[in-house]
C-alpha cells in the first residue's frame, strides 16, 4: 500500500514526465555537444518553439475535444501571406502603411486572427452542422488552403515586413525575442482556459465521452465549433509569427509544421482519444522537438536523423502513455 | 426540315468554334510541360516564360505540376503518354525516378525534351540547361573571391544552407561548390539541409549556426528564398549588411532585392529565360524528330552549345553571377522583364 505522499508524488512525475524528458535531453546534450550550453541557444530553442508551439496549441484543444486538424499549417502558411503581400514592401507585397506607423501591427494581427478563425468556423460548421468526418474536413481543408496560397502568390514571395511588425522578431526580452513571448502568452491564457474555465473543462468532458455532457446540458456542438475556430485563429497567429520571423512569406512557408505539432501533442502527453492532456505538457514536447533540432544542426548531423529521432520519439510518447495509464489503475 | 435544322446548327457549331479558336486551327499541335512545383518563384516564371515562347512558334502549350511528388509525376507522364502529344518538356522531381516515363513516352514516338534538371542515364530529344553542378562551380568562384577580399587569401568559414536532402537539383549545386573548393584547405565548409525548402528551417539553421560558429565569414544557400530567412535571422542577431556575406543561387527577385539592400553579394542566376527559349527555338526540330547540329547557338542573346552527348542533344546556357555591379541588366529573369519580341524557331 503505497503512502499518501509517494502517491502524489509518482502522480506529479506522471503529469509532468515530458517536462523531465526535457531537463535530460538539455542536460545530455549540454555535456555532450560542444557550444550547445550557452544562453543564446537556450533562447534559440524557445524561438525556434515559437510557430509549432502557437500551431500546437489548437490542435491540441480540438484533440482534447476528440476531435482532428489537419489544417494548422496550411492556415498558418495562407495567414503568413496575406500579412506578407498587405504589409511586405518587395515582391508580391502591397506595401500598405497606416498612420500612426504602429497600427499595423495591431491590425496584422487581427487580419490574421480573423482570416484564422474563418477557415476555422468553415471547419467547424462542416463538422458539426454537416456531421461530416473532422479528419477528412480537416484533410480537405489543408490541401485547398495550401492551394489557395499559391493561387494567391502565384507561387512568388513577399518579403521585406513593415519594421513595425518585424521588431518583433529583433528586440528581446531577457535574450528571448518578443514572438517567442507572445507563443509563451498564448500558452499561458490558453493553459488558463482550459485548466480554469467552465469552457475548457467542458471541452475535455466532450472529448472524454460526449454522450455525458449532452445528457447534463452541455451545447456539446456549439462548444466543438468554438474548438476549430480557436484552433484556426490560433494558427492564424502562428502564421503571422512566421511572417515576422522570416520578414515575408513564400508559397511553400512551414510546410512540414503540421507533422512537428503533431508529434508535440503526443509527445506532449495529449491522448489522441480525446479527452485527456494539458497544455503546458504540449509546450514541454515542442520544446523537446526544437532542442533535437538545434542539437541536431549544431552537430552537423544530416537532417533525416531529425526524423528518425522525430519518429521514435512519437512512439516512445504513445508507449509511455500506454504505461502511464497501467501505472494509474494500479495506483486506483 | 428537323434533319435540315440538325445539320445547319450542326455546321454553324462546327464554323463557329473554327472562328473562336484560330489558335487551335493554326496550332502545330499540343506540348505538355510537366513542372516539378508551383512553390517557388523560379518554376512559377518558367511555366510563364515556356507557355509564352511555346505560343510564339505556333504550339499550345500545357502545363501539369506535380506538386514535387514523383510519384504524381509518373502518373501524369503516364496520361499524357495516352493523349499523344506533340512533345513532352520535362522538369523532374527526381532525376533517375522518371527515367522509365522518358523512355515509355519516346518508344511511344513522343519526343522528350528535358528543361532545367539535367537527365543524364537514358536518352532524350533535346536538353535545355544551365546545370546544376555548374551552378555550384561559379559559386564557388565568387565566393573564392568574396573570401579572398575579406580575408586576404581563399580561407575562412562557409556555412552551406541546402535545400531539401532528398533534392538532387540541391545536391548536384553541392557537388559542384564543393569540388571546387577542395584545392583550399584553409575553407572550411558546414553543410546542412534546410528541409522541404522551407524558409523557417534555413532562418534556424543560420541562428544556430552563428552561436555554434560565430566566425562564419559567409553564407552560401542554395535557393534565394532561404536568403530572405537567412538575412531575417542575421538580422535579429544584430548583424548588419556585409558583417557576414552572403551568397545565393536561382536568381530569384528577392535575391535581387537583397543585393540592393546590401545582405547579399552574389546571385547565382540560373538563364531562366534564355533555357525557356531555346525549348521553343529547338521545338520545330525536336517535333518533326530532325538532326540538330552541334555547334554554337545565340539564345536570347547568350552564345549557348548544343553538343551531342550520349542521352542526346544537350544545350549549355551560361549561367551568370548576378552582383551589384550588373543587378539591373533586363536579361536576369528576376528583374521579372521577360523577353518581349517573338521566338525564332531554329532553321
Amino acid at each position: 500500500m503505497l503512502s499518501k505522499d509517494r502517491r502524489a508524488l509518482i502522480e506529479f512525475v506522471l503529469d509532468n514526465l515530458v517536462w523531465l524528458m526535457l531537463v535530460i535531453v538539455l542536460a545530455v546534450f549540454s555535456l555532450t555537444i560542444p557550444q550547445f550550453f550557452q544562453i543564446g541557444i537556450f533562447a534559440n530553442i524557445v524561438e525556434q518553439s515559437t510557430f509549432v508551439g502557437v500551431m500546437a496549441i489548437g490542435l491540441g484543444i480540438v484533440i482534447i475535444a476528440g476531435n482532428m486538424d489537419l489544417s494548422v499549417e496550411s492556415v498558418a502558411a495562407l495567414t503568413a501571406m496575406v500579412t506578407g503581400i498587405l504589409f511586405c514592401s518587395q515582391g508580391i507585397g502591397l506595401g500598405y502603411t497606416l498612420t500612426p506607423e504602429w497600427l499595423v501591427l495591431p491590425v496584422s494581427l487581427i487580419i490574421a486572427l480573423a482570416v484564422g478563425a474563418l477557415i476555422g468556423a468553415t471547419n467547424g460548421w462542416l463538422v458539426v452542422k454537416l456531421k461530416m468526418n473532422a479528419f477528412i474536413v480537416t484533410l480537405a481543408a489543408y490541401i485547398w488552403v495550401r492551394g489557395l496560397v499559391v493561387a494567391i502568390s502565384g507561387g512568388r514571395s513577399a518579403q521585406d515586413l513593415a519594421p513595425s511588425v518585424r521588431f518583433m522578431a529583433i528586440e528581446t526580452v531577457a535574450y528571448i525575442p518578443l514572438i517567442a513571448w507572445l507563443a509563451i502568452a498564448c500558452f499561458a491564457l490558453f493553459t488558463f482556459i482550459m485548466a480554469k474555465t467552465p469552457f475548457g473543462r467542458h471541452v475535455t468532458m466532450i472529448g472524454g465521452s460526449p454522450v455525458a455532457p449532452f445528457r447534463a446540458g452541455i451545447k456539446v456542438d456549439r462548444l466543438i465549433f468554438i474548438t476549430f475556430v480557436v484552433a484556426g485563429a490560433v494558427s492564424g497567429v502562428a502564421g503571422w509569427l512566421l511572417a515576422i520571423r522570416t520578414s515575408g512569406a513564400t508559397a511553400n512557408l512551414g510546410v512540414g509544421m503540421l507533422f512537428n505539432a503533431f508529434a508535440a501533442v503526443v509527445i506532449g502527453g495529449v491522448s489522441l482519444k480525446g479527452g485527456i492532456g494539458q497544455l503546458p505538457g504540449v509546450y514541454a514536447g515542442v520544446l523537446l522537438l526544437s532542442s533535437i533540432h538545434t542539437a541536431i544542426n549544431l552537430m552537423g548531423l544530416p537532417a533525416h536523423y531529425t526524423q528518425m529521432i522525430l519518429g521514435a520519439l512519437v512512439l516512445a510518447a504513445v508507449l509511455i502513455d500506454t504505461l502511464k495509464l497501467q501505472v494509474r489503475q494500479r495506483l486506483a | 426540315m428537323k434533319r435540315l435544322l440538325r445539320t445547319l446548327i450542326g455546321a454553324l457549331a462546327i464554323l463557329g468554334a473554327a472562328i473562336a479558336s484560330p489558335a487551335w486551327a493554326q496550332s502545330k499541335g499540343t506540348i505538355y510541360y510537366m513542372v516539378p512545383t508551383l512553390l517557388d518563384e523560379f518554376q512559377t516564371e518558367s511555366v510563364s516564360a515556356i507557355e509564352k515562347f511555346l505560343k510564339d512558334v505556333g504550339y499550345e502549350p500545357v502545363t501539369l505540376n506535380a506538386d514535387n511528388k514523383t510519384d504524381l509525376q509518373q502518373s501524369q507522364m503516364n496520361d499524357v503518354i495516352n493523349l499523344k502529344p506533340a512533345a513532352i518538356i520535362l522538369a523532374a522531381v527526381d532525376f533517375n525516378a522518371l527515367k522509365p516515363s522518358i523512355e515509355k513516352a519516346r518508344a511511344a514516338g513522343i519526343p522528350v525534351m528535358i528543361f532545367d534538371r539535367q537527365i543524364t542515364t537514358t536518352p532524350s530529344d533535346f536538353t535545355s540547361v544551365a546545370g546544376t553542378v555548374e551552378i555550384g562551380y561559379v559559386a564557388a568562384g565568387e565566393i573564392e573571391r568574396l573570401l579572398k577580399e575579406k580575408n586576404g587569401d581563399v580561407k575562412g568559414k562557409v556555412l552551406q544552407v541546402l535545400g531539401d536532402p532528398a533534392d538532387p537539383y540541391t545536391l548536384d549545386i553541392q557537388k559542384g561548390f564543393e569540388e571546387k573548393m577542395k584545392p583550399f584547405p584553409g575553407v572550411q565548409i558546414i553543410s546542412l539541409p534546410a528541409m522541404q525548402w522551407e524558409a523557417s528551417n534555413a532562418g534556424t539553421i543560420v541562428a544556430d549556426q552563428l552561436l555554434a560558429n560565430p566566425d562564419i565569414d559567409l553564407i552560401f544557400v542554395h535557393a534565394a528564398h532561404l536568403a530572405v530567412a537567412a538575412v531575417a535571422s542575421l538580422e535579429a542577431k544584430g548583424k548588419k549588411p556585409g558583417d557576414v556575406l552572403l551568397v545565393s543561387s536561382n536568381g530569384a527577385p528577392v535575391g535581387l532585392d537583397l543585393i540592393r539592400k546590401g545582405w547579399e553579394q552574389v546571385e547565382v542566376e540560373q538563364p531562366l529565360y534564355a533555357q525557356a527559349a531555346a525549348i521553343a527555338m529547338f521545338a520545330d526540330k525536336v517535333v518533326n524528330k530532325q538532326e540538330l547540329k552541334p555547334g554554337t547557338y545565340k539564345v536570347l542573346g547568350l552564345d549557348s552549345t548544343l553538343t551531342i552527348e550520349t542521352w542526346g542533344p544537350n544545350l549549355k546556357i551560361p549561367g551568370a553571377a548576378i552582383t551589384k555591379d550588373n543587378i539591373d541588366e533586363a536579361r536576369f529573369w528576376g528583374n521579372m522583364k521577360a523577353p518581349t519580341d517573338p521566338i525564332t524557331p531554329v532553321e
